[in-house]
């Protein structure tokens, strides 16, 4: 064993008193982004191991705006155990006068393939389907059996078929494989939309062909005869990925999430680092005094090294237990709540990646305070000196800095789902961490020259205050940097939180539709024009052809070697018109003449061209239905989906889509008191076309978004917890030299309220400077994120950052005066005689 | 046999808030093996400095320091904590024992860092031979002063150390205990033979020196030979 680790041995027996900060900083820090990534890998576990459940099948194959054929239906009987045919698509649940979107399922006798749907009251799905007197049974998501204030037993209608309520849906296992749907869900039979008017050619829904694998088959050669077999508007998914959709959203989510821990954690690294400092501090006598029994600075440094990080395991693994134990503990309760199946169990991997967090921004933050204590001279013995904080550290100690910065940063971009957003936050918390840095440093050089004016002389509680932020030993840097930091991620929070809630609830009216119509038959449009054009509420009014198609080819080379971009993924809205539709902006190209009959041509958003590496004269392979047709880019628009307008990626001319099955879709404005009347007669007229209200779209979506501002804001708390943990133990260790401080002044005629307002007011300066440099940094950040990640307009949100200012004030007077309260209670007489 | 240490006109000047401080004027000296030094003047003469130059401690910023042959201003810091590894004891007023560590750890550090591989029996006779064989599993905390100041005598001679630099090791003692620490100190000195050179406020101590040195605002005054320290 080396002296140097028999020394630290002996030095730990100190115990941990003074190190209380530095733990609670550590353990908060590696707990939360533990707790984060364990909820996060139980959540992949579960939706790994119910693949199937989730999926409804071993595989399913998707076919749009179609049924299989019965060549298609006979070759996946020959093909697989068990076949099971689901249909999917919007529609409108109409009961009298009332009605409400929802999205109908259309199941066949073999639904569910594995796992079980549970009915309120509890029966099977056959008799949730039989129905009563005469009539197909339905049921309904609990949801949209209050909205439409149904009872167990009533009638509604899908179409023009009507249907019994014969129960509420209470668990759809395969909910999460559909797309996002907008209304809550309704279950039948296929068999009875069959007079319903609902699956006419045209009209858009989707087919899922959920298989079960024949013993010895396997998923991968099932795969490759079906995509042998099928066209290329087949979209194969399986087990392995059964919801791939929440899969990436969960993986992406917990991503971020895991983020904001670093950054929570970051800010436990400035509390880390000022108890280290305090620490080495009040160690310099037994720095010097090893010094001058013949200890090297090497020894000396790994003297503390050592105990530094003895205590770095010890908070790391509380940190561990406390992230790796909460879910667990909380396990009923999250899973009661969760829509997602998850196990809850120990795993290994996100505790590894928290821990090794955690290890990494110990050293980081503690480095450069170690490396202080070469530097401190015997000298310091008699003089009353420590390390010059001046000198610039050892070459070795800033190439450990740097390679211990580098390892975490890559850590977090080689473990998150979107590296770019991790090196993005990595370069954010350095930036943050810079500018208030810089702040604290401005502050202090501000505070100093002013406690020197004139302006100042006579006020002492003032001039006390001021001059007390301007010294060095105030500890006013750990106070801006922690809790300016946990507040700067609140601040950013609220700032893009306000933006987007203004940007759909106040923004989106003002341009957007009152109601989308769709499923519009070709027969139908000039009768919904008509009840359209005779009412004066109504305003504008957008008509469009309406098909659905998959982009299979770039130039014959297929979609999926051009990357992963949206448009490609699936199956997207493509129209077509003779006339540029009103309101066309063209960036490149010309539009055809209106009565083109040539090759097929297209018209393409500009900027998903651009993302895409679309140019003009590029072939693109569209398959709508089952039928290839290659049209080539004629013209580049630009499409503004904010609107909330008709905005097709894809128009093709009019003679390429004339004889492909379509419907129309219609955009209306009107005023809100034409509404009901409107959708009342239209509903009436055409009980096929759905009308979705722009209003209702936004709520899901706010709604959606609300709840990804409060798992953002809770992960942004558990940040500014540590932030307060920091400020504590800045408050508390001032404490001791507040005693003596309060001691003079109280011998020299203060009064303890002028004391206690002179620290009110320091406090106060230093919480007010956090969280002004907090709301610039959220500003900077906030705009970043909504002008170049979201695309949307940046406005300040003052409302959140006054907020956010009144908050950091209120938590630092709250921790100096909590930690006032001693040094104003203390007998001057027995400090000044024990400090002598 | 040369002198043991060796000073030739060393200055000291420190930076203060209110600008330089010249601590010490040229002072040149030298200090032969086996010999006692006192260092006397009044506050703010410089005799501390001077000890903490001889020891390596402080650094002078003119002139040059020799210990036991070594220019002592041409080593840097982690240099003289080396050259300090059992060739150099030395004793604080203020004791400055390690609180973590018992006495007798606090005693075997510098054999420890020396490599010594029987550091703590050696600790342990030391401490026995200034009368602490009771304490040495006591903390700092849990002794008195003299007992503090007994083992920080102990752990400067422990490495048997050719020169013993103390400063004023009586001074937060009492009168008692302040002699019967100097007892020690000379009975460590004459059992080991080392040289020593010590700084103090108190006449009596000095007279116990064989030379004695009076320094006034930085520079030597005077030096006393025993016999003459005596009338």
């Amino acid at each position: 064993m080396t002296p140097g680790w028999r020394i630290a041995r002996r030095e730990l027996r100190g115990g941990l008193s003074g190190f209380w900060i530095f733990l609670l900083c550590l353990t908060l820090g590696v707990g939360a982004i533990a707790a984060v990534g364990s909820v996060r890998a139980a959540l992949e576990s579960g939706l790994a191991r119910q693949g199937s459940v989730l999926l409804g099948g071993d595989a399913a194959l998707r076919l749009t705006y179609r049924l299989a054929t019965d060549a298609e239906r006979d070759w996946m009987a020959d093909h697989a155990r068990q076949v099971s045919e689901v249909v999917d698509f919007r529609s409108m649940a109409v009961v009298g006068e009332d009605r409400a979107l929802t999205q109908v399922k259309g199941i066949d006798d073999a639904w569910p393939l594995r796992g079980q749907a549970r009915f309120e009251p509890p029966l099977t799905v056959a008799e949730v389907l039989a129905g009563r007197d005469g009539l197909p049974g339905a049921a309904m998501d609990p949801l949209l059996i209050d909205r439409l204030g149904l009872r167990i037993g009533d009638r509604f209608r899908l179409g023009v078929q009507d249907f019994v309520l014969t129960a509420a849906l209470t668990r759809e296992p395969d909910a999460l494989s559909g797309s996002f749907g907008l209304g809550p869900r309704t279950l039948v039979a296929t068999r009875a939309l069959a007079d319903s008017g609902l699956l006419s050619p045209g009209t858009l829904f989707e087919s899922s062909y959920r298989l079960t694998l024949r013993p010895g088959d396997s998923l991968d050669g099932l795969r490759a005869e079906a995509t042998q077999y099928f066209d290329a508007g087949m979209r194969w998914r399986d087990s392995r990925r059964g919801a791939p959709g929440v899969e990436t959203f969960v993986e992406r989510l917990g991503s971020f999430l895991v983020l904001v821990g670093l950054a929570g954690l970051a800010v436990g690294g400035v509390g880390v680092s000022a108890a280290v400092r305090s620490y080495l501090d009040a160690k310099t006598p037994v720095i010097a005094t090893l010094k001058t029994l013949g200890a090297e600075g090497r020894t000396i440094f790994a003297i503390y090294f050592l105990q530094i990080g003895a205590l770095t395991l010890l908070g790391v693994l509380a940190g561990l237990a406390l992230g790796g134990l909460a879910p667990l503990a909380a396990a009923p309760w999250l899973q009661s709540r969760l829509p997602i199946p998850a196990e809850f169990t120990l795993h290994i991997a996100p505790l590894a990646e928290a821990g090794a967090y955690g290890i990494l921004t110990a050293l980081i933050f503690t480095l450069l305070p170690l490396a202080r204590v070469e530097r401190v001279r015997a000298a310091a013995l008699f003089r009353g000196i420590g390390a010059d904080a001046r000198t610039w550290p050892r070459k070795r100690h800033l190439a450990a800095l740097a390679a211990a910065v580098l390892a975490l940063i890559g850590t977090a971009a080689s473990l998150a789902s979107l590296p770019w957003l991790a090196l993005s936050v990595a370069g954010g918390v350095v930036a943050a961490l810079a500018a208030l840095w810089l702040a604290a440093q401005g502050l202090r050089a501000l505070a100093r020259r002013l406690a020197r004016q004139p302006a100042l002389r006579g006020r002492p509680v003032l001039r006390l205050a001021v001059a007390a932020v301007g010294n060095p030993r105030e500890g006013v840097a750990a106070v801006v940097l922690s809790l300016g930091l946990g507040l700067s991620v609140l601040a950013t929070v609220g700032q893009i939180d306000a933006n987007m809630r203004r940007a759909i609830a106040a923004e989106l009216p003002d341009q957007a539709p009152s109601f989308f119509f769709i499923d519009i038959q070709p027969d139908q449009l000039a009768g919904v024009l008509d009840r359209l054009d005779g009412d004066p509420g109504v305003g504008a009014v957008d008509t469009a052809p309406s098909l659905r198609g998959i982009v299979t080819a770039i130039n014959d080379i297929p979609a999926r070697d051009w990357g992963d971009h949206w448009v490609l993924r699936g199956d997207r809205g493509v129209s077509h018109a003779a006339a540029p539709p009103p309101g066309t902006e063209l960036t490149a190209g010309e539009w055809w003449p209106e009565d083109y009959a040539g090759p097929p041509l297209i018209s393409f958003g500009a900027d998903e061209a651009a993302e895409i590496g679309l140019s003009l004269g590029d072939r693109v392979t569209v398959n709508i239905l089952g039928r290839d047709i290659t049209g080539t880019v004629a013209n580049l628009r630009r499409l503004d989906f904010r609107s909330g307008g008709i905005g097709f990626v894809m128009i093709f001319d009019s003679a390429a889509l004339a004889g492909a099955p379509q419907t129309h879709i219609a955009t209306v404005h009107t005023d809100p008191a034409s509404e009901a009347a409107i959708l009342r007669d239209i509903g009436a007229a055409f009980p096929n076309v759905t009308a979705i209200r722009v209003r209702d779209v936004a709520d899901r979506v706010a709604e959606a978004m609300g709840a990804l501002a409060s798992a953002t804001s809770l992960a942004a708390l558990a940040v500014l917890a540590t932030g307060f943990v920091v400020l504590i133990g800045a408050a508390a260790a001032g404490e001791r030299a507040r005693v003596f401080e309060v001691a003079v002044l109280k011998t020299l005629g203060a009064t303890r309220a002028t004391v206690l307002a002179s620290f009110a007011l320091r406090s106060a300066l230093m919480g007010a400077a956090a969280g002004l440099v907090a709301v610039l940094v959220a500003a900077l950040s906030a705009w970043a994120i909504l002008t170049q990640v979201m695309e949307l307009d940046y406005r300040f949100a003052p409302g959140s950052a006054l907020a956010v200012i009144a908050g950091g004030v209120l938590a630092t007077l709250a921790a100096g005066l909590v930690f006032a309260l001693r040094p104003l209670s203390a007998r001057p007489a027995r400090v000044l005689r024990a400090q002598e | 046999m040369g002198p043991v240490l060796s000073l030739r006109d060393v200055h000291l000047t420190l930076q203060g808030n209110a600008g330089p401080v010249a601590i010490l004027r040229g002072i040149s000296l030298d200090v032969h093996r086996g010999e006692t030094l006192g260092l006397v003047g009044p506050s703010g003469s410089g005799k501390s400095s001077l000890l903490m130059l001889m020891g390596g401690l402080e650094r002078a910023t003119g002139g040059t320091v020799q210990a036991l042959g070594h220019d002592m201003t041409a080593l840097d810091e982690d240099a003289l904590a080396r050259f300090r590894r059992g060739r150099m004891g030395v004793v604080f007023q203020s004791f400055h024992l390690i609180p973590t560590m018992t006495a007798l750890e606090n005693v075997a550090t510098p054999l420890e860092l020396a490599g010594q591989s029987d550091a703590f029996d050696r600790a342990a006779d030391e401490l026995r031979a200034v009368g602490l064989g009771a304490r040495m599993d006591h903390y700092p905390a849990q002794m008195s002063g003299g007992e503090q100041q007994r083992v920080a005598l102990a752990r400067a001679a422990a490495p048997r150390p050719a020169i013993l630099l103390a400063d004023e090791p009586t001074g937060n003692l009492d009168g008692t205990t302040g002699e019967a620490i100097m007892d020690s100190l000379f009975g460590l000195r004459d059992r080991h033979g080392a040289t020593l050179v010590l700084v103090t406020h108190a006449s009596d101590l000095a007279l116990r020196c064989d030379r004695v040195m009076r320094l006034r605002d930085g520079r030597i005054e005077g030096e006393d030979r025993q016999q003459q320290a005596a009338q």
